[in-house]
Parts: C-alpha cells; sequence; structure tokens
C-alpha cells in the first residue's frame, strides 16, 4: 500500500528542487539520498577541521532566479553573494586581466590590454544578455515526448517564434548563427586580447569534452549566462555560509511543504511490473511501494543501475548507453594560510573567479589531452576563494581554495586514477605556482578528487557534473535521448529530472523545476 | 547599352554551369576567367611532358544528375570511371580494403571485426536512406527563417513538412548526423580503428576539423550524397582528369552561345548607385553588362573586387568573418612504375581505387591538432588515386600519375612561409606515403606541391580554402555565406554569387552555379534587371 505520491531518488539540488515544487502542490513526498548529507554537489563539507569547503561545485549564480521566488529560498536563508571583481586572469608576465562588476571598471581594465576591446566589450555583453535571454525562453518550449505524442502546443510555438522576431533581424541571424559556432570563432570576431578571449572562453569550457576551437561551444557559453549574469560574465555565485546553503534552503523548503527526506537511504532497485514503477527497495533491503518514482541520479545509472535490463526495450537501452558523459574534470580542495600572492594581480583581485588560461590556445591544448587518455600537465583552471567574501568559511586569516581543473580524463590509457592522484595534484598546484610564487607554501591540507572520485562520492557517471556532456546533438529535443526529452521514460510513472534532462548542469534547477511541472501535468489528466 | 546581358567572373566549374544556363536561356554570356586554364579547382595540366595532373580537385561524385541531364553533358564527350574500392594501408602491415563487392568487403572487415561486419550493411542502409531524404535539400533555394515574406514562410513550410515526412526515428538521426563529430558517430556503430578512421576521413576533407570535432559526422555524409548511375556513394574520376568536368561544361556553354575568355583577369566590379553594370580587366579595357556574376569567393569578390563605400560596413564586416581557412594540399606525382604497398605487395584491384593513409582515428585527430597551432602535420592524412590505372591517357605507357590529397597543411604557418617550407611538405608527404610503399622514393620522376598558398596565388581560392568557405554549421544553408545573403544574390543589384561559397557548399557538383542561375533568370522575368 502506497503511502507517498511519489518517490524521488536523489537529494540534488534537481531532485530537491522537483520535491519542493511537488510537495508545495500537496502532493506526499519520500525523497530518498544515499549519502548522509543532502545536496548533490552542491555541498559544503568541513573536510578539514574549521574549513567550509565546497567539495564539488563551487558557484551558483546561475540559479533560477523565479524558483528561489517561487520556493522563498532567500526566507530558508539562502543568500547569494555578488562576485567582486567578476574575474582574474592572471599571466604569465605583466599584468593580468581583472573584470571588475561595473561595466565602466571593467573597460578601463580591458583598455590596458587592448583599447579596441574595451571599446566593444559593452555592446558583447549586451548583444549576448539578450541572447541568452532569448535561450532561457527557448529552454521553455514543449519538446516531443513519446509518451504523450497528442501534445502539440501551437499556442506555445506561435509564442516563440514571436518573441523570436522581437529580438530582430540582425539578433535573429545572430542568434542562428553563434548556437552552433565555436566560441573561439565568435570572440577571434570581437576582440583581440588572448587574456581576454581566454578568460571568456573557460565559462564554455568546464566539463567539455573539447576545446574553444570545436562548434557548439558557443552555445555552452550561451547556456551559462543564464541566472546572474552581465552577459559575458556571472555575476554572482557564492552563497553565503557555503554553496550547501542552496541546497540546504532547497531542502528546507520541501519540508516545509510536507516533504519527507531521508539521508543514508541508498536505492538499489526500482520495480517495475507491466512497464509501470511499482516501487523501489533500499540498500538495506527495506522495500517502499509507489505509484510515482522520480530520479535525479544520472540517466545511465537510473535506467541501467536501477532499473531491471528486461523492463526495458533494447533499442531504449541502447541508446542511453550511447549517452556521452566523458569526463574530464577533476577538482582540487585546499585550505590555505592566507591568500596567494600573483605576480600579476593584486589581492584585490582574488574575490571572484581566478581564471587560468590566458589564452585560447592554451585552453585547446589543455581539452587536446583528454583524446589521448592523459591529463594536462598544463590544465585550465576555474579557481575561487570563497572564504574572501564570506570569512565564515574558514578561521581568521585563512581561506579556502576551490579549484575545477580540465582536462582529468576518465579513461586513462597509461594509467589509472588511484595511481595519478596526486600526481594530478601536483601539476594542478605547480600551475597556480607559475603565476603565484609562493603559494605551494601556503597550502595546509589539501584534497584531490579524480575523475573516479567524483563518480564514487557523488554519483556522477564518469565524474561528469552534467551527468551527460552538454553537446549540440546531446540538448534540447534530444537530451537525455531523441524524443524523449519531456522527462518520461517508456516505463509508465518513472520520471527523470536530473541534469542530465532537459536543459541539463550548471546548476540552474531548471531540470527539477521543468520535470515536476511535467509530473504534475500528467498527475492531473492521469487515466 | 549594355554588351551583354551577363558576365561570369572566373570561369571554374560553377561558373561555367551558370554561363550555360544563361546562356540556354537565350542570353548573351561572356566569361572571363583569369588564367590561362578554364576550370577553376576543377583542371588537368600537363606540368612534365606525358603526365596529366588534375592539379587540384581529384575526384567527383557529387556532380548534379540534373545539371549533367539538362546541359547533356554526355554529349561532349563526359566519362567518368567509377573509383570502387579503399584500401588503407596498416603500418603493421595489415590493410583494410573495401570494394563494390558487397561479399568480399564484408568477409574483409570481418577479418578485423565480426560485429562491424554486420554494422557495416546497417549503416550503409542507414546512411544511403538519409542520403536520399537529404538530397533535395541541395538542389533547395535555402528559405530565409526571419522573414515573413510568403515566400519564405512557404519554403520553411516546405522544410518543415519534409523533416517530418522523414519520420521520428530519421529525423533524430538526422539531427545527430548535423551535429555530432563522425568519430563519436561512428563509435555508435563500430570497433574498428582503421575503419572508422577511414570512414571520418571524409568528415574531415576540406575542414578545419579533427574527426573528434563536433560538426564532421555531417561532412560524412554530404560526401555520401554523391551518385553516379543511382549508385549512392560511388566516387569517380572524369576520363582525362577533372579538366573534362570543365571543358565539358564550356563547350556546353559555347554552344548555347557563350563567349569564354581566358587570361582576362578582372580587377574591379563597376558599380553605379548601388548596382553593378560592369568589370574592369587588368588590361583597363572596360565591359558591360546587365548582370554580373561572381564565381569568385566572397572575401575575393567583396573585399578585393568592389569599392569599400558601395557596402556596408555591417556587410564587411559580415564578409570579414566568413570562415575560409585552408588546410589542404596537393602533391602530385609523374611516377616511373606502380608503387608496392607492403601492406598488398604487386599489382592489383586496390590501386584502382582510393588509397587512404588512416590507419586510426588518433593518428588524424594528431594530424589536425598540429595545425591548430600552425603547423603542417609530420605525419599527413592522404587520399591518394593512381587515375593512370582505369585511364592510360593520363601518362605514357607503363607509367603512372599519383594524385595525392594532403591533410592538415594550414593557410597560417607559425614559422616560415609557404613558399619557403613547400618543399618541406612534399618531402613529409612523400616520406610517410614511403612507409607504406617502400619503392616510392625510387620511381618519382616529378613532384609538384601545391600548398594552400599556390591554391591562393594561383587558383584564387582565398587562404586555400577549397570549398570557398568552411563547411561548418552557421556557414550553411540560409547562413550561407552571409546570413540574410543565402539566395545568391548581393546587397549590390545585379550582382551575384554563384561559388561554392553558397548553398549547397562545396565539392565538384555544380549546384551552386545552376541555382544561381535559375534566380537570375527569375529576376530577369519579373523584370527585377
Amino acid at each position: 500500500m502506497a503511502n507517498y505520491d511519489a518517490i524521488m531518488i536523489g537529494a540534488g539540488h534537481n531532485g530537491l528542487v522537483a520535491a519542493a515544487y511537488l510537495a508545495k502542490a500537496g502532493k506526499k513526498i519520500l525523497l530518498l539520498e544515499r549519502r548522509p548529507i543532502v545536496g548533490g554537489i552542491a555541498v559544503s563539507e568541513e573536510i578539514f577541521p574549521g574549513y567550509k569547503i565546497p567539495t564539488c561545485a563551487h558557484l551558483a549564480g546561475t540559479f533560477s532566479k523565479k524558483i528561489i521566488s517561487d520556493l522563498e529560498l532567500e526566507r530558508h536563508g539562502l543568500e547569494l553573494l555578488p562576485l567582486s571583481p567578476l574575474l582574474f586572469a592572471p599571466a604569465h608576465e605583466g599584468s593580468g586581466l581583472v573584470i571588475p562588476r561595473e561595466l565602466p571598471n571593467a573597460a578601463q581594465e580591458i583598455a590596458r590590454h587592448s583599447k579596441s576591446d574595451a571599446d566593444r566589450f559593452q555592446r558583447f555583453c549586451e548583444l549576448f544578455k539578450r541572447l541568452s535571454e532569448f535561450l532561457a525562453t527557448l529552454y521553455q518550449a514543449p519538446l516531443p515526448n513519446k509518451a504523450n505524442l497528442n501534445q502539440f502546443h501551437l499556442a506555445k510555438f506561435l509564442e516563440l517564434a514571436w518573441k523570436f522576431h522581437r529580438l530582430g533581424e540582425k539578433e535573429m541571424h545572430d542568434f542562428l548563427r553563434i548556437l552552433p559556432m565555436s566560441i573561439a570563432d565568435l570572440l577571434n570576431e570581437w576582440f583581440e586580447s588572448d587574456l581576454l578571449k581566454g578568460a571568456l572562453a573557460g565559462r564554455a569550457m568546464l566539463a567539455s569534452f573539447v576545446g574553444p576551437r570545436q562548434q557548439g561551444t558557443a552555445f555552452n557559453f550561451l547556456h551559462h549566462q543564464l541566472g546572474n549574469s552581465s552577459g559575458a560574465l556571472p555575476t554572482a555565485g557564492f552563497a553565503r555560509g557555503g554553496i550547501g546553503r542552496l541546497t540546504e534552503a532547497l531542502h528546507d523548503a520541501a519540508k516545509s511543504y510536507g516533504a519527507e527526506v531521508r539521508s543514508g537511504a541508498e536505492v538499489t532497485k526500482i520495480i517495475t511490473a507491466k512497464g509501470l514503477v511499482t516501487g523501489v527497495v533500499l540498500k538495506s533491503g527495506e522495500e517502499i511501494r509507489t505509484e510515482r518514482i522520480v530520479s535525479s541520479v544520472d540517466v545511465k545509472q537510473t535506467l541501467l543501475g536501477l532499473v531491471e535490463p528486461t523492463a526495458l526495450d533494447p533499442h531504449f537501452l541502447l541508446q542511453v548507453k550511447n549517452i556521452r558523459s566523458r569526463g574530464t574534470v577533476a577538482k582540487i580542495n585546499l585550505a590555505l594560510d592566507g591568500l596567494p600572492t600573483f605576480s600579476s594581480g593584486d589581492q584585490a583581485a582574488l574575490g571572484g573567479i581566478i581564471h587560468i588560461g590566458p589564452s585560447l590556445d592554451y585552453l585547446e591544448r589543455a581539452s587536446d589531452d583528454a583524446k589521448y587518455g592523459r591529463f594536462s600537465k598544463r590544465p585550465f583552471l576555474e579557481i575561487t576563494i570563497p572564504s574572501i567574501a564570506d570569512p565564515s568559511l574558514a578561521p581568521a586569516g585563512k581561506h579556502v581554495m576551490s579549484v575545477w581543473m580540465q582536462s582529468a580524463p576518465y579513461g586513462l590509457r597509461e594509467s589509472n586514477w588511484y595511481a595519478e592522484r596526486e600526481a594530478l595534484g601536483d601539476a594542478v598546484l605547480d600551475t597556480i605556482e607559475e603565476y603565484a610564487s609562493g603559494f605551494l607554501n601556503r597550502i595546509l591540507h589539501r584534497q584531490v578528487l579524480t575523475p573516479l572520485d567524483l563518480e564514487e562520492t557523488y554519483g556522477l557517471t564518469q565524474g561528469h557534473p552534467y551527468h551527460a556532456e552538454m553537446a549540440l546533438d546531446q540538448i534540447f529535443f534530444m537530451r537525455p535521448i531523441p524524443g524523449w526529452s519531456a522527462y518520461q521514460t517508456p516505463i509508465n510513472n518513472l520520471y527523470l529530472c536530473g541534469s542530465g534532462t532537459h536543459p541539463g548542469g550548471g546548476i540552474t534547477g531548471l531540470p527539477g523545476y521543468y520535470a515536476a511541472r511535467e509530473v504534475l501535468k500528467n498527475w492531473r489528466s492521469k487515466k | 547599352m549594355a554588351n551583354y546581358d551577363a558576365i561570369v567572373i572566373g570561369a571554374g566549374h560553377n561558373g561555367l554551369t551558370a554561363a550555360a544556363y544563361l546562356a540556354k536561356a537565350g542570353k548573351k554570356v561572356l566569361v572571363l576567367e583569369r588564367r590561362h586554364v578554364l576550370g577553376g579547382a576543377a583542371v588537368t595540366e600537363e606540368l612534365y611532358p606525358g603526365f596529366k595532373y588534375s592539379v587540384c580537385s581529384y575526384v567527383v561524385s557529387l556532380l548534379r544528375p540534373e545539371v549533367i541531364r539538362e546541359l547533356d553533358l554526355p554529349k561532349y564527350d563526359l566519362e567518368i570511371i567509377p573509383l570502387d574500392s579503399t584500401f588503407t594501408p596498416m603500418p603493421n602491415g595489415d590493410c583494410l580494403f573495401r570494394s563494390g563487392d558487397h561479399a568480399r568487403t564484408r568477409r574483409e572487415i570481418a577479418r578485423h571485426s565480426a560485429a562491424d561486419a554486420e554494422a557495416y550493411e546497417e549503416y550503409g542502409q542507414l546512411m544511403v536512406h538519409m542520403a536520399m531524404a537529404v538530397k533535395p535539400l541541395l538542389a533547395m533555394i535555402p528559405p530565409e527563417p526571419t522573414s515573413w515574406y510568403p515566400g519564405d514562410l512557404f519554403g520553411l513550410a516546405r522544410l518543415g513538412n519534409r523533416f517530418r515526412r522523414l519520420g521520428e526515428k530519421l529525423f533524430y538521426d538526422l539531427a545527430k548526423l548535423m551535429t555530432m563529430s563522425s568519430a563519436d558517430f561512428l563509435d555508435q556503430w563500430f570497433e574498428t580503428d582503421v575503419l572508422k578512421a577511414t570512414m571520418s576521413a571524409s568528415g574531415i576533407i576540406g575542414t578545419f576539423m579533427g574527426p573528434r570535432s563536433p560538426g564532421t559526422a555531417y561532412v560524412l555524409l554530404h560526401h555520401y550524397m554523391g551518385e553516379l548511375d543511382g549508385a549512392f556513394r560511388s566516387w569517380g574520376f572524369a576520363r582525362g582528369g577533372m579538366g573534362t568536368i570543365s571543358r565539358v561544361i564550356a563547350d556546353a556553354a559555347r554552344c548555347h552561345g557563350a563567349e569564354i575568355r581566358a587570361q582576362a583577369p578582372v580587377d574591379q566590379i563597376l558599380i553605379r548607385r548601388g548596382r553593378a553594370y560592369g568589370v574592369v580587366l587588368a588590361s583597363g579595357e572596360e565591359i558591360d553588362a546587365r548582370v554580373i556574376v561572381s564565381g569568385i569567393d566572397p572575401k575575393r569578390t567583396f573585399l578585393k573586387m568592389i569599392d569599400a563605400q558601395c557596402l556596408s560596413a555591417e556587410f564587411k564586416k559580415q564578409v570579414s568573418g566568413f570562415k575560409i581557412r585552408g588546410s589542404s594540399a596537393k602533391v602530385n606525382l609523374s611516377l616511373d612504375s606502380l608503387p608496392d604497398f607492403t601492406s598488398m605487395p604487386g599489382v592489383g584491384p586496390h590501386l584502382a581505387g582510393a588509397i587512404s593513409i588512416s590507419p586510426s582515428i588518433d593518428y588524424i585527430e594528431q594530424a589536425y591538432d598540429e595545425a591548430k597551432y600552425g603547423e603542417f602535420s609530420r605525419r599527413p592524412y592522404m587520399d591518394i588515386i593512381l587515375p593512370s590505372v582505369l585511364d592510360p591517357s593520363m601518362a605514357p605507357p607503363g607509367k603512372h600519375v599519383m594524385s595525392i590529397f594532403v591533410q592538415y597543411a594550414p593557410y597560417d604557418l607559425k614559422t616560415g612561409s609557404w613558399p619557403e617550407r613547400r618543399e618541406a611538405l612534399g618531402d613529409t608527404v612523400v616520406d610517410t606515403l614511403s612507409e607504406y610503399a617502400p619503392n616510392l622514393k625510387d620511381i618519382i620522376l616529378h613532384r609538384q606541391v601545391v600548398t594552400p598558398w599556390d591554391l591562393e596565388q594561383e587558383f584564387g581560392l582565398t587562404e586555400g580554402n577549397i570549398f570557398q568557405g568552411e563547411l561548418t554549421l552557421d556557414q550553411l544553408f540560409f547562413l550561407r555565406p552571409v546570413a540574410g545573403w543565402a539566395k545568391y544574390r548581393t546587397p549590390i543589384k545585379n550582382l551575384y554569387l554563384c561559388g561554392a561559397c553558397t548553398h549547397p557548399g562545396g565539392g565538384v557538383m555544380a549546384a551552386s552555379g545552376r541555382l544561381a542561375a535559375l534566380e537570375i533568370l527569375k529576376d530577369t522575368r519579373f523584370g527585377l534587371l
């Protein structure tokens, strides 16, 4: 006898969002989380005593403002802090590039590297703000749903066409043209400064299998302008009290609507009968019956790991297996005895994103390594020091440093990640040392999370933070599988709502939100 | 008061095609060609006595059947000899050999992987299916997606309908093909590296991308859309070399009354009040016409041949942004006898088809990586044919010509210039090929190396890009060559484009030339000219 209206698997940010919306709509929800803590990849963990470390994700500026408002997350303790400056891109020689929040100051800083770039920067930001807003609108478009073939939303389609035309001819062309482009080609059209181009391209690079010269990366760039962005760079990202506060707030919101959340409860099986879900089995052996399951766990793990293979059509299973989620990132978390001193910039520049990738070629070379199964010795690094904006994260005078590194391919050809973990850490830290002499001496503690560690700890297939690559053939109506982008699966009442679904990863909360909406819609018209 | 109805600048195969269609419709046409040879990059030249090189393009398969039919090309002695096989020698002495003999090919692939042999059949069927579905797009004028004009809306609706009729599965397969990398696409079908590498090579020809680059699976299909005698995918070469194709189209044009002048380079396109009315040759001679059709790439046409004031800053910026980076080179050899491949010693059917130096995906990808940073590949990808094996007219008896298409050779070199490094590229090619055919160096009588710089200087292809513009998703269909100007017309009245820089892109297709001519005739009929 089912007590719950739906059981949800995985209390990552998307699972929590979906649970909150469903509970808010009056549904009785049980959310099951494998780890002892909730939050998925948006967690703060005190792995070094006294230091609140964003062990996985470190920025949440892309999180949907609508969700924050709908679920009253601010009331539940979420405060997103502005980034200031937005970005600092150190250089080996000469001065680095700092991009402050305010556009006139940004222009001034950019002008030190290129006058013409400074002149163009504002226009670039404005154009990309508009284009990314249209992209966000496009994300709301209803997508094909094999489980419900009769739906066709003419009104929505016309609304989209109208909004598209409102962009004006030039920007309509820009949008169509830019969407499939490479970010390198795009930036080369606008700017000349290597540092600036490298810094902007970096925003498209995280978790990308391909480098900035490859098609589809301009789309990634646009995607990362969702939420709080100037059009070119995120403008907010840290949460006061640590990034875990985002998911804690979501957790509180869900509970306040009546959802039950159980951590330390790993689901090992989804039971189905005659194409319908009937319940879940936990690691403890406990079986809970239910009529509806929503999984935010990665699509491959859900459909290939939790569901019995005989419950799904072999052709569908093959398509699931073919979803590409080649992990290319590693995470290094550090406790520092003070701020690093970069030769090319002040400590005042360290409050936002610290981007190590001084040119497009550097980023491209860093991505080359993944193709051949080796990790980069000259990696692209996205670094933040959240304790600057929020000193509560570390003891007085000390700091937390969070480093995302690319490329570190999941499949190493000549070795394995157990053997290479420390070498990876060394390569990353040595790279930072090149730009900030004496940095190595500041390190009090270090944690290196290889793609294998990311997979084992956070349940990410191949350690891919977006669950599935955000490539042109794995977005929109093709995410997670062509025809199945409306969160449903061939198994009735088994839904998907994680980053592996539309519109993808990057801590937007949108997959959870749209999935919940879909679940509720089908609820009302349930036969 | 114009002397001619139309002047076509450039006697490349598209320019000649446009001229032929216009002449056939009764227009008085003059074609002006800079070189002494007609055909643009589809030419045969005897650079070493007795040996004929298809200097640039070397194979044909995409030549539009409607062009062959409508211009009655067989009448002028056009004969295309099919290339029946692809031979990929491997460094370990093994090889992969695929041919038109399905059973034999299956057995051959099964030698490497039984699963792949099965998959190969199914794959072939899918690609043919896909090619048939997409083919009509090659003959279509791209509708403008941002316009409310009934013609465009109708065109978009027709396009939408065409996709809908594909059926769901094929539509999704097509969407994937358009966006995936050829390596990723092929990874879903096959496991044999040398097979995947050889197949993915067609996805990177003429592009500045590697087999792992998104957007290369589409070009796989582009090259798969060729048809000879109704058989999809077959490639062939023209008897007498690629120049035959151009000659035959030129003959058709002349037969309908077109005038063709070689060694008549055009310097400037004359424009008055936003309307093109003539050209000026390098000699200073002015020739007027009601319509000017440029078979030259847009960078050259707009940024070199037109007074800058006649174009808006925005349009000039768009043209400057049109990507046209060359990545290919050619090495043409005169040989004293046949090459002897270690992987298949002696004379055999493998020498009558294509020979591909593509032993693995990594090999091609590494070749690409080097080019990204401004160097030519130290171990290049090569697509080779020996036309003299099937067409003895190309060389003296017992001797041979070898046509080697090379990738990657980036136009922009980090160190040195192409004239300085031309022979080093030639040496690299010969050295690499010698690893597979050790007798090569002993039999070379003559060598021609055509670098991207040479393609630009001699053949008028800006930056040596063989397709007059890269075939990337942001430069295709209604975005080719530039957004808003994808229908062969330009911001200058009476000035048209007809080269591969327009839809449907590159390859010796003659599609652009034909579509451009039809649009011009349409405009004439509506009194717009």
